[in-house]
């Protein structure tokens, strides 16, 4: 148990080490990066159930951005039809999710090879169906809108914020509670009996671990944190089919394959990889006379040159040293 | 009367056309221990190229059978260049968690460069693609039959492409090797098969077929660089329907999706189309995630 402790007190201190110097460092930033930033925490987040799921169970899902559209659309339903805080809309997103995976979870994640990969793969194609479908609650092709917000004015009375610096401090306290919980979660019985059943199914059951049960809730809990980090996601001014399309899964996907599976700290690499790819390309070919149809598809041809190369020559992505030390 | 038949008809023709996709996956999954999620990126990339010849005044018979054969030789580089080197690289700690996953992986890679690629060469905007025969309903007297005569050639071509391939899996050493080399490939190997030259084999049949479903499904979809990922997700439901390892269940699962999606587009509305086959899918991996025709080892969880 002291064991424990200790990895639970570490964690903590990392967490809120980091959390100090990101809000300390969006201080010296301009309005523009206090929104990169929170941008790349969102989809860290996402990437995050990811590695959750593919460090813990092996599987992949090519539908976690419907996962992040389910969390998106729970809490934007609450905050636009019955007002909620956005607070409250975050709580209902990790609930709304975690049972939306339970359901899936119980189809597609006992099943071993493929399936789990396709099955979430058609839920991110069908997600502008299903708006359509329920249109007057979810708001069809557009969507709903929704926002951050303006800080309370117990802030705003102390301080001025500005509006990108508010998403900022929103997104900040909801990714360190995430990564915290995540971190702790793989150094507990439950994350351990997960890396179990990966490594080793018979040998796992043989312990008394109850397999298919184990491999569902793995899909949940990573459900409920893309739900989390969806319904952020969301908030950056609405909620709708164009803003969680299919390639936002593949993006998460990359970026939880470059920064190297099941290492938190590789899938923050990899999360700010993805994000600042595009206007890195943009920066570089900017002197250039490229035409604007190689330059529309210039981000996504390197993305998958890098995810190819990476599974070639380096499976275990950016952070693949430290991954392989702790086994 | 004459609606419910030419929904039949047509269901059956788009059936046809997802068996034919569904059976390229099954092929490359027996074969090669793989779904390949890049099959209608390969497809789109060439029938790009066929809508290419044509444009520039070839016969439309030259650009379907240069589509078939560049779709085999994109079976073939694939798993040459990549999914080859991927089998044979040794297991290491990060490569035993993604374990089953890396293949699918590098599909996914695949597909995004087949689609960035042809987004650069030849994208801008949708462009439709011709049929070899005239796709409106034949005129009976007054009123029209309820079909086509493109439907019949679609109906045609996947009936001869199945049974040529029945015979070759049942007749031919090459066909048979393959099975053997799917099925036991340390016992195959021993028995002088070249296990990995069959996994080459495999990825080109698949290629060529899912080059061929492209081919005859684009007429009615339009063809961008994204266009076929819906036909992607109906064959692998169709697939996972059939059974992922079994050749004839790819066949009923496509037919069976092709009339099903049919009959929810004519009475139901075309957007229930994706919940229909999620709902299929989701089904059939909770009633009997074996498929209809599958074996017994899918299911270990």
């Amino acid at each position: 148990m002291d064991k424990y402790k200790n990895i639970w007190r570490k964690n903590l201190i990392k967490t809120l080490t980091l959390g100090v110097f990101l809000f300390l460092l969006s201080f010296t930033f301009e309005p523009y990066n206090q929104g990169q930033l929170a941008l790349v925490l969102m989809l860290f987040i996402g990437v995050l159930s990811l590695t959750v799921l593919t460090g813990a169970s092996g599987q992949i899902s090519l539908g976690q951005g419907a996962l992040m559209a389910v969390g998106g659309y729970s809490s934007a339903s609450l905050i636009t039809h019955l007002g909620a805080s956005i607070w409250i809309g975050f709580l209902v997103a990790f609930f709304a999710t975690a049972i939306f995976g339970l359901i899936l979870g119980t189809a597609a994640a006992r099943v071993s090879g493929p399936y789990l990969a396709g099955t979430t793969l058609v839920i991110a194609l069908a997600l502008p169906s299903v708006a359509n479908r329920f249109e007057s609650v979810l708001g069809g092709d557009v969507g709903l809108i929704v926002d951050f917000g303006t800080p309370p004015t117990w802030i705003s009375n102390l301080i001025e914020v500005g509006y990108e610096q508010w998403q900022l401090w929103v997104v900040l306290p909801v990714a360190l509670t995430a990564l915290f919980f995540i971190s702790n979660l793989m150094a507990t019985r439950a994350g351990r009996s997960w890396q179990a059943v990966r490594d080793d199914e018979i040998g796992a059951a043989v312990s008394g671990i109850p397999v298919a049960r184990t491999k569902v809730i793995v899909f949940v809990v990573s459900s409920a944190i893309a739900g989390l980090g969806g319904a952020l996601y969301g908030l950056r001014g609405l909620v709708g089919p164009s803003v969680y399309p299919v390639s936002l899964s593949l993006t998460l996907l990359t970026a939880a394959i470059l920064g190297g599976v099941g290492s938190i700290s590789g899938a923050f690499i990899g999360t700010l990889i993805v994000v600042f790819l595009p206007d890195l390309i943009d920066w570089a070919i900017s002197g250039l006379a490229v035409s604007e149809q190689l330059s529309n598809y210039l981000p996504a041809l390197l993305t998958g040159f890098l995810l190819l190369a990476t599974i070639i020559i380096n499976p275990a992505g950016v952070m693949g040293a430290g991954h392989r030390k702790k086994h | 009367m004459n609606t419910f038949i030419s929904t039949l008809i047509t269901g059956t023709a788009n059936g046809a056309i997802f068996a034919l996709a569904a059976l390229g996956l099954v092929i490359v999954w027996r074969g090669a221990g793989v779904v390949n999620f890049a099959q209608m990126g390969q497809a789109m990339f060439t029938t790009y190229i066929a809508s290419n010849l044509i444009a520039s005044g070839n016969s439309y018979w030259l650009a379907f059978i240069v589509a078939l054969i560049s779709g085999s030789l994109l079976g073939m580089i694939i798993d040459l260049l990549i999914m080859r080197p991927l089998a044979h690289k040794k297991s290491s700690s990060a490569t035993k968690t993604l374990a089953g996953t890396i293949p699918v992986i590098a599909s996914l890679g695949i597909l995004a460069i087949l689609q960035a690629l042809a987004g650069i060469f030849w994208a801008g905007e949708e462009r439709g693609f011709p049929t070899p025969v005239n796709s409106f309903y034949f005129k009976n007297g007054d009123g029209t039959l309820p079909f086509s005569a493109f439907n019949l050639f679609v109906i045609g071509v996947v009936l001869i492409v199945l049974l040529s391939l029945t015979y070759f899996f049942t007749q031919t050493g090459a066909g048979l090797g393959m099975r053997a080399a799917a099925l036991n490939p340390e016992v195959a190997r021993l028995s002088g098969i070249k296990v990995s030259r069959m996994r080459t084999l495999s990825w080109a049949i698949s290629g060529a077929a899912g080059s061929l479903a492209g081919l005859l499904i684009t007429p009615s979809t339009n063809l961008s660089p994204n266009t076929l990922d819906l036909i992607l997700i109906i064959a692998f439901t169709a697939a996972v329907v059939g059974g992922l390892d079994s050749p004839l269940g790819a066949v009923i699962g496509g037919l069976i999706l092709g009339i099903g999606i049919a009959l929810v587009t004519t009475y139901g509305s075309p957007e229930n189309v994706f919940l229909a086959i999620l709902f299929v899918l989701l089904a059939v991996q909770l009633i009997r995630p074996n498929g209809i025709l599958g074996g017994k080892q899918v299911r270990r969880g």
